[in-house]
């Protein structure tokens, strides 16, 4: 099977329209049949086991659906596991030292709620188009608005990275690893993992991984949560935060910034592509992102309840590194639970290296039309592992900077993913809604209202904190 | 849209179509792989059709352009916000 050429000199521009026919059926089968690649029989595989597991579904009554649940999960849950990362768990834990339990935790609840609903459109755009979130704003919305959308990504993407290498530095730190072995052995666990040259292989070993942030959970029982504040606490959203309105402002941002950021929608869109969906498959990507959104809300608030002790002891976590939550909690929840807790940390940084740096590499590898699959191998496809590896690299290299005060960039970067994500989310909104573009799965009405809203709630946000930088008399800071 | 299910309830058309037994499909047989990718799946396919530019609306325009306006004055604001807590760090 020949490879086709990356660039062809003059591609065909034809209106927008999803194409769900088999390809075999189509008039540009005969030409089709001598220009397969690699790429195409690695996804054909997955697609015949997909296939497959839908034939048994129908046959069998009971639990026939597990295979095909099982084949097509992933993207969802990796991009929810994934945005649990080191900055994510610090805001958490730090808003659990700060202020106890109380609005926050529903409040985390609802922006889960509000990332469900801005991913679960990325699933149908990549299942219907085909294409990655970069490519489809290059072909719809020019060259112009395609470079500031990708200036966000990449910007936003780099400064993340350098947050979740701080997770991993700071994660083993607590058990006593030198920065650079912590920080190269990570990159090599990323080197290792993208050079399966299959994007099923790569994605069921990140899934093994992600799968560790549920380490927070044994972290929190450990602190012997109050169940009835909790239960107390999601029904009625109190007690409110007391305090500087300035650094409560700052830690909403932040925990909204842990869960609704733009290269998730870059990411989940790409791997589902990768992964070959197709609109058939739009219900199962639906209960992927639902799952994936619901173990991660779990895992966030399990974080926030580890941490509590602190609030109760009144111990200032304000300057603390991400290692000293761990260091701090440990005669609360004793070695075991500490342990836990920068496990937990280190899973999260290194789960994340991997997907943002993936997202980066398929964002550049669909602007620069070059090969952009982890089904390609390193030599077929080496622009697309370069950039990926070498904003690991990069980001991995800056961390091992010392006296460089964590928890402040942390913290900021959150802020920076929020106040870059309206943009990103109005892209998003148009994509979805372009009937030329997804047939009859453009957004339906409630889904724009959903969508609108998260995207409104961004912006005030970003305004208010705006007003309480310029003017922080007015929040009391 | 197929809904991938054929009327008798046996293979899906695609596999019909080209007389494939879904248990072991022969992936050497290039139809085996045309037959469960769809056609802009196709890595050639894909790599030879784009999709065209749509129409920008005065107020599709005024919407980005403020958007944009939004993250360059909301950096501004972060690069003050930073400064400050250095300053105040010192």
């Amino acid at each position: 099977m020949d490879s086709p050429k990356e660039k062809p000199a003059h591609p065909t521009y034809r209106p927008a329209h999803p194409t769900t026919q088999p390809a075999v059926s189509s008039s540009e089968a005969p030409g089709l049949i001598d220009q397969l690649t690699h790429e195409d029989v690695d996804r054909a595989r997955d697609r015949w086991r997909v296939t497959r597991a839908r034939l048994r579904e129908r046959r069998s009554k009971l639990f026939g659906w597990l295979p095909l649940f099982w084949l097509l999960i992933g993207p969802g849950v990796l991009v929810f596991l994934g945005e649990n990362d080191a900055p994510s768990m610090l805001s958490y834990s730090a808003t659990g030292a700060r202020f106890g339990v109380g609005f926050f935790i529903p409040f985390i609840v609802l922006t889960f709620v509000m990332g469900y609903v801005v991913q679960e459109m990325t699933v149908r755009l990549g299942a219907v188009t085909h294409r990655g979130h970069a490519e489809l704003i290059f072909d719809r919305f020019g060259r112009f608005w395609g470079l500031f959308a990708m200036g966000d990504l990449i910007l936003g993407n780099f400064l993340t990275l350098v947050t979740e290498f701080i997770g991993v530095r700071a994660g083993l730190s607590f058990f006593g690893i030198r920065p650079g072995i912590a920080v190269g052995g990570a990159l090599v666990l990323v080197l290792v993992v993208i050079t399966t040259g299959r994007y099923w292989t790569w994605e069921r070993i990140t899934l093994g991984l992600a799968i560790f942030n549920a380490l927070f959970i044994p972290a929190a029982i450990l602190a012997h949560p109050d169940w009835s504040a909790v239960g107390h606490a999601l029904l009625t959203w109190t007690p409110l935060p007391g305090g500087n309105h300035y650094e409560i402002l700052v830690l909403i941002l932040s925990d909204i910034g842990a869960t609704v950021t733009p290269w998730m929608l870059f990411f989940q869109q790409s791997a589902a592509v990768d992964k070959g969906m197709q609109p058939r498959d739009i219900r199962a990507g639906r209960f992927d992102t639902l799952l994936g959104a619901s173990l991660a809300s779990v895992f966030a608030i399990a974080t926030v309840l580890a941490t509590v002790p602190l609030f109760h002891h009144g111990i200032d976590a304000s300057q603390f590194q991400t290692a000293e939550f761990a260091q701090a909690l440990e005669p609360w929840i004793g070695h075991t639970g500490a342990a836990l807790f920068a496990l937990g940390i280190f899973e999260a940084g290194i789960v994340a290296a991997i997907a943002i740096s993936t997202s980066s590499a398929y964002a550049f590898g669909e602007v620069l039309q070059t090969g952009h699959s982890l089904n390609r191998s390193l030599r077929e496809a080496w622009p697309f592992y370069i950039v990926l590896l070498g904003s690991a690299g990069a980001a991995a290299a800056l961390v091992l900077i010392p006296n460089v005060s964590l928890e402040f960039i942390v913290l900021t970067v959150n802020v920076i993913a929020v106040l870059a994500m309206p943009p990103a989310l109005v892209f998003l909104l148009l994509l979805v809604n372009d009937r030329e573009l997804m047939g009859e799965h453009v957004n339906g009405k409630w889904a724009n209202i959903a969508g609108v809203t998260v995207t409104v709630l961004l912006i005030c946000a970003g305004i208010t904190f705006g007003i309480a930088t310029v003017f922080p008399k007015w929040m009391g800071g | 849209m197929k809904s991938g299910k054929s009327r008798t309830g046996a293979n899906p058309p695609e596999l019909e179509t080209i007389g494939a037994d879904p248990e072991r499909p022969n992936l050497n047989d290039p139809r085996a792989v045309l037959a469960v990718l769809e056609t802009d799946q196709v890595v050639a396919q894909k790599s030879r059709t784009r999709f065209g530019r749509r129409k920008f609306s005065f107020a599709l325009k005024a919407l980005l352009w403020s958007l944009r306006a939004y993250v360059v004055l909301m950096l501004v604001i972060v690069v003050i916000a930073v400064f400050r807590a250095l300053h105040a760090l010192h």
